[in-house]
C-alpha cells in the first residue's frame, strides 16, 4: 500500500501541470452538456464549410441568400451558448433543432445531411442533459421497493 | 427515500449532470420526425432547398435543360488561400459565368469529389422537374447541343440584363438570350449559386463514380 503510493510521485511531478489541466477540463465538461454543445458547433461549422456563396451574389439575392450563411452562423453561436451558459440550456437547445432544421432549406441540404443530423442530435442531447445524480435505473428502484430495510441500507452506506 | 434525495442535492451543488434519455427524446424525437418530414416534402418537390457551393471542382450532368434568361460571361475564380486545389495556377481558374434567371431540369445529377468517394445527387428522373430560379454557374468546361433565341452576342459584361442584379466585369465579353435550351448537358463547375432549388425524386448517396 505504502510502495503503491509513493511511487507515482516521481512520475507524476513532471506531468502535473499536464494532469491538472485534463482534470480542470473534466470538472468544466461535467458541470455543462458538453457533447451536446459541442456537436452542434461541429455540424454548424461543416454548413458553414459547405456553403461558401460569393457574397456579391449573396447580397443580390437578397434576405434569402444571406439566410444560407446567418442560419448556420446561428448554429454555431448557440452551440457556443449552450456550453457558455449552461444555465439556459433548454432555450438554446430548442433554437439549435429549429436552426439545424432550417438549414435543410437554406444552406445546401443542411450541409449535405451531415451538420444538420449533427445539429439536431447535439441540441437533443443538450436539452436532456440535467443536472444532478443520474436517476436510479428501473431495476435499483424496484428493488428498493419490494426489500425496504436491505435498499434502504444501501442508500444509507452510499450517502455517508 | 429522503437520502437519495440529500445524495443528489449534494451533485447539484457541484452543478454535475447527465442526460437523461427520456427528457432527451422528448426533443430528438419530435425532430428526427420534422426532419424526416422535410426530406420527404423536399424529395416530392414541394419545398425548395438553397444551394451554394464553390471553391472546390464537381460535375453536373442533366438529360435536358430548358431556360428563360440566360447570361454568360468570362471570370476568374479564386480558390480559397492555401486551398490544396489549383497550386499550379497559383490558385486562379479561368472560368465562365452561366447565370439563368429560371431554369427547368431532367434527370439532374450533380457530383462532388471528396477525396475517397464521390457525393452524388440526383433529382427529376420523373416527370416532374427540378427547378431553379437565379442559377449562378462558373464552370471550366460546358458541353451539350445548345440553341437559343433573341440571343445577343459580344455585348458588354457589364451591361447584361437578362438575370437582375448579376452583370459581369466591365469591358469584358458577355452574351445573352430570352431563352436557352442544351441536351445532354454536362458542365464541369467551380462554383454553383441558386437561391430556390427543387429537387423533385431527389437522391443523396456516396458513391465511386461520378456523374
Amino acid at each position: 500500500m505504502a510502495a503503491a503510493e509513493t511511487e507515482p510521485v516521481p512520475a507524476v511531478a513532471p506531468a502535473s501541470r499536464w494532469r491538472r489541466f485534463r482534470l480542470g477540463f473534466r470538472a468544466w465538461r461535467h458541470r455543462r452538456p458538453f457533447w451536446g454543445g459541442t456537436l452542434v458547433v461541429l455540424g454548424g461549422g461543416e454548413i458553414l464549410f459547405t456553403y461558401k456563396a460569393p457574397l456579391p451574389v449573396v447580397l443580390h439575392f437578397g434576405l434569402y441568400g444571406l439566410a444560407g450563411i446567418l442560419v448556420p452562423a446561428m448554429l454555431v453561436l448557440v452551440g457556443a451558448m449552450i456550453l457558455g451558459d449552461p444555465a439556459h440550456r433548454t432555450f438554446y437547445a430548442v433554437l439549435a433543432v429549429l436552426a439545424a432544421l432550417g438549414t435543410w432549406l437554406t444552406s445546401n441540404l443542411g450541409g449535405f445531411i451531415i451538420g444538420m443530423l449533427l445539429g439536431v442530435l447535439g441540441g437533443s442531447l443538450a436539452f436532456g442533459w440535467q443536472v444532478g445524480e443520474r436517476p436510479p435505473s428501473r431495476r435499483r428502484r424496484r428493488r428498493e421497493l419490494r426489500g425496504g430495510a436491505d435498499g434502504g441500507g444501501r442508500v444509507g452506506e452510499e450517502s455517508a | 427515500m429522503s437520502q437519495t434525495g440529500t445524495g443528489a442535492g449534494a451533485t447539484t451543488a457541484r452543478g454535475e449532470g447527465h442526460v437523461r434519455l427520456r427528457r432527451f427524446s422528448l426533443l430528438a424525437v419530435p425532430a428526427t420526425l420534422a426532419g424526416a418530414a422535410l426530406v420527404v416534402l423536399t424529395a416530392s418537390g414541394v419545398l425548395a432547398a438553397q444551394f451554394s457551393i464553390s471553391g472546390m471542382p464537381f460535375t453536373v450532368t442533366a438529360d435536358q435543360l430548358t431556360g428563360d434568361g440566360l447570361e454568360q460571361y468570362g471570370g476568374i475564380d479564386n480558390a480559397a488561400p492555401g486551398s490544396p486545389n489549383l497550386q499550379d495556377t497559383n490558385g486562379q481558374e479561368l472560368v465562365f459565368v452561366s447565370a439563368i434567371r429560371q431554369a427547368e431540369l431532367t434527370n439532374l445529377c450533380q457530383s462532388v469529389s471528396i477525396g475517397f468517394t464521390n457525393l452524388v445527387i440526383r433529382a427529376g428522373q420523373g416527370s416532374s422537374k427540378v427547378q431553379a430560379t437565379n442559377l449562378v454557374v462558373d464552370s471550366d468546361q460546358l458541353s451539350g447541343d445548345a440553341s437559343f433565341t433573341n440571343m445577343s452576342i459580344d455585348q458588354d459584361a457589364s451591361t447584361l440584363t437578362e438575370v437582375p442584379g448579376v452583370t459581369g466585369p466591365l469591358g469584358t465579353f458577355g452574351q445573352q438570350a430570352d431563352t436557352v435550351s442544351i441536351k445532354n448537358l454536362r458542365q464541369e463547375n467551380w462554383a454553383t449559386t441558386a437561391s430556390s432549388f427543387t429537387l423533385p425524386g431527389l437522391s443523396i448517396g456516396f458513391s465511386d463514380s461520378g456523374c
